[in-house]
């Protein structure tokens, strides 16, 4: 329960300007490996890559021009940023502890005088650096596509989705960096990763339909069931951030706006907050207690 | 606040019509005393036939014109109503109203205070400026009237207990012309039988137009934007809807355009654009009489473009652009369109969704377009799926019902010779896009992806943040 605490309080003094040394040493230690290997490369190309030709696609196909409004750009962006943001996050995640004890990095790093709570949270906050150039440079380029071409997708629009999309891929990091304390084996724990996004992508999504069509769930019940998703969390929040209003969610959006309105922005970034935080506690609660090899 | 709207949305359909079998013939009375300060003097005097010029000032008075008068204000004269009962009531045939500030009525619901109430044929009405109104300009068996170029503006009150802004009951042959009515309830047209509605503008009311038992109408040229509903038309027959722009009409009931139960109806040249449903047609056709005209509409980003009630049949559409609509056409419940034509003759609709190809470069699809999309299917039948829009889930499972014919849901409707451009619209598109904006945006956004990556790739935050200046100077 300590350490939860400490693991807490350290994640609050990441946001204020006094980082701790040994924080910012592994974490740049671990953006620059990042940066440099080939999976970022790869992601970043990737990413970039399908989100220019959603980009490219999308505006090329509207044939009213200067219409704005929540149109297929958009609606291709968020869909692939659910598809692709949370696949990278979460095996990024799990890719790091595991591997670097399977290659005795993770002793190497411990003889260091650094807690091991730092060490954590210097690799989460590396990594969670490298997502955000991954993301930046993914949909910056998307928006510049977009610019080019004349869509009238809003400016703001994109910020949104960039910040919310990094708010996801820190969640979604979180729960792979957990993946990755409690697994023996690098493969098991990115193993674990690809079944969880498995899991939030297309199997929680096919139980609520399932669920509304079979059980005849109420619209209540069903919104509180998406919120546990933060993929849909992400979906909804970007969504209402960019339309100013659900409607385009059919009766669960109209609910959700009408019940508590200005509040949804709150409710969205505290769910958001628990997927970032509670795994991460965890992470860091178990990893501190375990040996190291 | 979503209850007390749909509440009242359910009370106006089945009460109103009850009340319509038999609209009030006897004229409410303003309450108390009328006529009684300097303007009320001024029309005491006059004589029936006169034109009576008012000069600037604040007229805190209510008002009988009792005989057919031209009242003109210049510039500045306010009549002023108190906060109490209606302000202006003008129950004489041949009046004409022009150029006044009327503001200040009560907001007694039951007793529809008005700011300016008129029962009597052939009144004028015109570039008046009604400000903190409950009702705003209100009409009663007053045929063959102009209401042109005023401004209405409602009182800030919760919808439910707003009035009005402008209402006809049985006035025939009226035209409303010019007209501006923001923050109202709605704009009633009602048993008005060959009025033209034309150039109006209305803001965040409840129905933009709402035109119910009114026959051979035309509604054209206004914008209705904001609203919850753009134009609804009831138990009407004979209605030409052209070149209106209908923009971001949302919320529960949130619809561009409705059609209950007309007849004999042509949409043309609209612009349809943001709403929640950009048309929602219950029962029209209503008979066989005539197919249900929509052409050269440009029906855009709208959440569906058309929802159609399962029993609609009888609509022939045709030249239309339907672009990014997030669900083209939906069938509310189950059942199909094959009584409604998506073509006419070899002209069909333009779709962003087409994916077939024009071979022969004659400007019409090779392959017919078919709406036929597992997820939509699902949708239709049970809205509340909606919640899972836009997530991959949704391609999933529209990829499993491309593989899978089995479970691939009939087409719900097929336009045979869809259009492979979009085409013209006489209405104009929205603003200009912003490309400055986004450009800015992409480059801040581009910035931050640029500099973390050069953090990590110098592995130093101070080499980052000096950049190249840095790096020189330790050169």
């Amino acid at each position: 329960m300590t350490t939860i605490t400490a693991g807490l309080s350290s994640g609050m003094r990441l946001r204020v300007p006094t980082l701790s040394a040994n924080v910012l040493s592994v974490a740049l230690r671990e953006l620059r490996e990042a940066v440099r290997s080939r999976w970022f490369l790869l992601y970043t190309l990737g990413f970039a890559a399908l989100g220019l030709g959603v980009s490219y696609a999308s505006s090329a196909s509207a044939g009213g021009a200067g219409l704005s409004g929540f149109g297929r750009t958009t609606a291709g962006l968020v869909n692939l940023v659910l598809l692709v943001v949370p696949l990278m996050a979460l095996t990024a995640g799990a890719g790091t502890i595991a591997s670097d004890r399977e290659r005795g990095m993770l002793v190497y790093l411990l003889s260091q005088p650094v807690s091991r709570l730092e060490v954590l949270l210097g690799k989460y906050v590396g990594l969670g650096a490298a997502l955000l150039a991954c993301i930046c440079l993914g949909l910056g380029s998307c928006a510049g596509i977009l610019a080019w071409k004349g869509d009238a997708t809003r400016p703001l629009s994109m910020v949104w989705l960039a910040g919310l999309s990094f708010g996801l891929a820190l969640g979604m990091l979180s729960v792979g960096m957990l993946a990755s304390v409690l697994a023996r084996k690098a493969s098991v724990a990115v193993g674990t990763a690809i079944f969880l996004w498995l899991a939030l992508v297309f199997v929680s999504d096919l139980a609520l339909m399932a669920g509304t069509m079979a059980l005849k769930l109420r619209i209540e019940e069903l919104l509180a069931m998406a919120l546990v998703n933060p993929l849909q969390v992400f979906k909804m929040w970007s969504l209402h951030a960019i339309d100013s209003s659900l409607d385009v969610l059919g009766p669960a959006g109209l609910y959700a706006v009408d019940e508590y309105g200005g509040r949804l922005h709150l409710i969205f970034g505290a769910c958001l907050m628990a997927w970032v935080v509670a795994p991460l506690a965890l992470a860091a609660a178990v990893f501190s207690r375990r040996a190291p090899v | 606040m979503f209850v007390v709207l749909t509440m009242l949305l359910a009370l106006t359909g089945p009460a109103s019509v009850q009340e319509g079998m038999a609209p009030p013939s006897a004229p409410a009375l303003s309450d108390g005393p009328v006529n009684t300060g300097r303007l009320g003097a001024m029309i005491r005097e006059a004589a029936p036939g006169a034109v009576v010029l008012v000069p600037a000032g604040v007229y805190r008075e209510h008002l009988r014109i009792d005989k057919p008068l031209t009242l003109i204000a210049e510039p500045g004269a306010v009549i002023d109503g108190g906060g109490s009962g209606d302000i202006v009531e003008i129950a004489a045939p041949d009046v004409t109203f022009r150029g006044f500030v009327v503001c200040h009525t009560g907001i007694d619901l039951d007793r529809e205070n008005a700011a300016i109430r008129v029962l009597a044929p052939r009144a004028t009405i015109e570039g008046n400026t009604l400000e903190d109104i409950l009702f705003g300009i209100d009409l009663r068996e007053a045929p063959d009237s102009v209401v042109r170029g005023n401004r209405v503006g409602g009182k800030v009150l919760d919808i439910a207990r707003r009035g009005d802004g402008l209402r006809l009951w049985r006035a025939d042959r009226t035209l409303v012309e010019g007209n501006t009515v923001h923050d109202g309830r709605d704009a009633v047209l009602w048993y008005s039988t060959g009025i033209t509605v034309r150039g109006n503008r209305s803001v965040r009311c409840r129905y933009g137009l709402h035109l119910m038992y009114s026959d051979e109408v035309t509604i054209e040229d206004n914008v209705l934007t904001e609203n919850s509903v753009g134009i609804y038309l009831m138990y009407s027959r004979g209605v030409m809807v052209r070149r209106n722009q209908l923009v971001r009409n949302r919320g529960p009931s949130g619809y561009g355009l409705g059609l209950k139960e007309t007849d004999r109806f042509t949409v043309e040249h609209n612009l349809i654009h943001g709403n929640r449903v950009g048309v929602y047609l219950d029962g029209s056709p209503f008979t066989d009489a005539q197919p249900g005209v929509f052409t050269r509409n440009t029906i855009a980003l709208n959440d569906v473009g058309i929802t159609f009630l399962p029993a609609v049949r009888g609509n022939r559409l045709s030249a239309n652009n339907f672009i990014d609509n997030i669900e083209q056409v939906s069938i509310a419940g189950r059942g199909e369109l094959k009584g409604n034509q998506f073509w006419d003759g070899d002209v069909g609709n333009f779709w962003t969704d087409y994916v077939g190809y024009d071979k022969d470069r004659d400007g019409v699809g090779d392959f017919v377009h078919e709406s036929r999309t597992l997820f939509e299917n699902l949708m239709d039948r049970e809205p509340k799926l909606r919640l899972l829009l836009f997530s991959p889930t949704q391609q999933a499972i529209e990829f499993v019902g491309r593989a899978m014919p089995a479970i691939r849901p009939e087409p719900k409707f097929v336009d045979e010779v869809p259009l492979m451009r979009p085409v013209a619209v006489e209405v104009g598109a929205g603003g200009a896009p912003s490309a400055v904006g986004l450009g800015a945006a992409s480059a801040g956004i581009l910035g931050v992806g640029v500099f973390v990556l050069s953090v990590g790739l110098s592995g130093r935050l101070a080499a980052g943040l000096r950049g190249k200046s840095g790096r020189g100077g330790g050169a």
